[in-house]
């Protein structure tokens, strides 16, 4: 009795995701490139989520990763689990046309799925601001906003070129992205926070390592980096982050500190491969400008 | 015989002569690389009560590196002398906080204290310590309630088994905390990976009088624990008072576990290892081995501390990681002689 129950089960189960493939498939009709109408869209990173509002495509939105936030209104949108907990039903339950998500975070398994129930997949994993032009214009064309991918990609353009041609004469900077308390974390090489500090001029005092890295105290004093860049977010305990930074023993004599250069930019526009990169590097600009100017 | 229970004067001069060597070598060697006579000089200025020379070696040296070693060398005291107790206590040279799942239990106190913002408005980390030894205690009192009803010797090994399945249990316990803990999360996920990257001079004074008030009592329990590793019932027999010396015991670990968790997060295998390694150098007997145990742990933690800060330099590892790396197969170690000796 009981195996035939489970055996009816599993087959129901199977109707039902054919069902469910089936009316997705029909809700799409083959949207590979151009068909903007009613067009839906689950965007389980928060970097393709920017995009899409950034290309007038917000209102495509019928799902987002929990970890999407920005911008404020995008809270609007239900969310569905992403990263390792990604729930292929959920998103299928949503009946989305097509599905963004990063190639680290989701795996090809649960794109397969997703193909097999009428999704179209888009993955992209940019990990450099050129990477993050290919990935705007790859969406653009998805969502049939082609024409606007072109001039976000132009506007972040003449954002860096402008930004570039104003470069400072050499200076040092240490990007922290979580506070001395769980150990310090930062960035080199191969991050989008260590290619703006070369658009600004600066050099990052730990471009000698590759992606996020936890590294000693000692080594942040002895670089003595004349800039400091914080991502660390605030939980709304204890001291807020450029408070602990300066209030740190043993860091009073690092120059930055002793200028009072820290910047915060507590909105992952350095950390996200999107449009807001541009915001991210016009701030670290403005912010070293405005230090040297006095 | 020689003097029995007793250290020669020698020993004791060359344990102290080894931990101040440790800590030398501990400060002269780091991330960065400081000249000797540099590090000496900020060292000599800074007991002396003089200001800086060199500014920089001050900042690294004296303000970096100095509270961490002392903070590592309390640390590896206070947890190898709560192992070395704990393996007397239940005549089993497998217990140990970690192990016993009793740093699991501690942790899990933190994570609801900082889940659930317990704080105590004079005292701003003191929530966090008093939850973590709270909780360290409930843990013990737990997992040894269990292992009576199965065993009552509690020398077997069901009592480590059941120290495991308690730490998984807490595991997914912590793991539906920070679920619902919403924006926390982020914190306390960093903070159960255990760091000493933080560490204060007012850390290694909270280790410095936990230790001497809560080591001082394990130490004067020596006798007592010499009569435990017989047996229980061999204990009663000599006369001691076998209800209040656990209580003190029990009470005086978890307090020794619980803060040094709330200092460094869990540092995984230390209260295995250093009674293991110090038991070849003077032998079981606990009189002289608690007091060489305190050296041994301290000497063990800030050696593996430098480990972790100097290794890949300039990265850093979780201290967690050297320890349990070397306590892992010490564990085995003591298992595969432990069955050796039942053939």
């Amino acid at each position: 009795m009981i195996r035939n129950n489970n055996k009816r089960a599993a087959a129901l189960a199977v109707v039902l995701l054919l069902a469910m493939a089936l009316l997705a498939g029909c809700g799409s009709g083959g949207i590979s490139s151009g068909k903007a109408e009613g067009t839906t869209v689950v965007a389980l990173t928060a970097s393709s989520a920017e995009i899409l509002y950034a290309l007038g495509g917000g209102d495509m939105l019928v799902g987002r990763g929990e970890y999407c936030d920005w911008p404020p209104e995008i809270a609007e949108v239900p969310t569905v689990s992403s990263g390792d907990e990604t729930n292929v039903e959920q998103i299928i339950a949503l009946k989305p046309d097509l599905v963004l998500m990063a190639t680290m975070a989701q795996s090809p398994e649960q794109a397969a799925q997703l193909e097999e129930a009428g999704i179209e997949v888009y993955t992209s994993d940019a990990s450099t601001i050129e990477e993050t032009y290919v990935t705007i214009e790859e969406i653009g064309a998805l969502i049939g906003k082609e024409a606007e991918a072109a001039d976000v990609i132009a506007s972040m353009q003449e954002t860096f070129e402008t930004v570039a041609a104003d470069k400072v004469d050499g200076g040092t900077i240490y990007f922290e992205v979580s506070p001395l308390e769980y150990g310090l974390w930062t960035v080199g090489e191969g991050t989008f926070m260590d290619e703006a500090a070369g658009l600004v001029g600066l050099t990052n005092i730990f471009a000698d390592l590759e992606g996020y890295a936890e590294v000693s105290e000692e080594q942040v004093i002895e670089r003595n980096p004349d800039y400091i860049l914080t991502i660390t977010m605030y939980y709304g305990e204890g001291a807020k982050p450029v408070d602990e930074l300066l209030a740190r023993s043993g860091w009073e004599n690092v120059t930055a500190i002793q200028n009072g250069a820290i910047l915060e930019l507590p909105n992952n526009e350095l950390s996200r491969p999107g449009p807001r990169l541009a915001e991210g590097v016009q701030a670290l600009s403005d912010f070293v400008h405005g230090i040297e100017n006095g | 015989m020689v003097e029995r229970g007793r250290y020669r004067p020698v020993v004791w001069v060359l344990f102290v002569v080894a931990t101040l060597a440790a800590v030398v070598v501990c400060l002269s060697l780091g991330s960065v690389r400081v000249p000797l006579p540099d590090a000496a000089r900020e060292v000599g200025r800074f007991l002396t009560g003089r200001p800086a020379f060199d500014k920089t070696v001050w900042s690294i040296v004296v303000t970096v590196r100095f509270p961490r070693v002392l903070v590592a060398g309390l640390m590896g005291a206070s947890l190898s002398v709560s192992g070395c107790a704990m393996q007397g206590l239940l005549k089993n040279p497998l217990a140990d906080g970690t192990t016993l799942g009793i740093s699991s239990g501690a942790g899990l106190g933190a994570v609801i204290a900082i889940a659930f913002g317990i704080q105590i408005p004079a005292l701003p980390f003191a929530g966090t310590t008093i939850m973590a030894a709270a909780f360290s205690f409930l843990s013990l009192l737990v997992i040894l309630t269990l292992a009576y009803q199965i065993d009552r010797s509690l020398s077997s090994n069901t009592i480590i088994l059941l120290g495991i399945i308690f730490s998984m249990f807490i595991a997914s316990l912590s793991s539906i905390i920070i679920t619902f803990a919403g924006e926390k999360a982020g914190t306390i996920l960093f903070w159960t990976m255990g760091s000493l990257a933080s560490t204060t001079f007012a850390n290694a004074a909270l280790l410095f009088f936990s230790l001497l008030v809560f080591g001082g009592i394990l130490l004067s329990m020596r006798r007592e624990l010499n009569a435990f590793a017989i047996g229980e019932e061999n204990a009663l027999h000599v006369g001691v008072d076998v209800k209040r010396t656990k209580l003190l015991v029990l009470i005086s670990v978890s307090a020794l576990t619980g803060i040094c968790v709330s200092v460094g997060g869990t540092i995984g295998f230390v209260g295995l290892v250093t009674p293991h390694m110090v038991r070849y150098l003077v032998g079981p007997n606990h009189l002289r081995l608690m007091p060489a145990v305190l050296f041994g742990g301290a000497i063990f933690l800030m050696l593996s501390d430098l480990a972790a800060r100097t290794l890949f330099s300039p990265r850093e590892l979780p201290i967690g990681v050297v320890t349990s790396l070397i306590g892992a197969v010490i564990f085995v170690n003591i298992i595969v002689a432990a069955m050796r000796k039942v053939k």
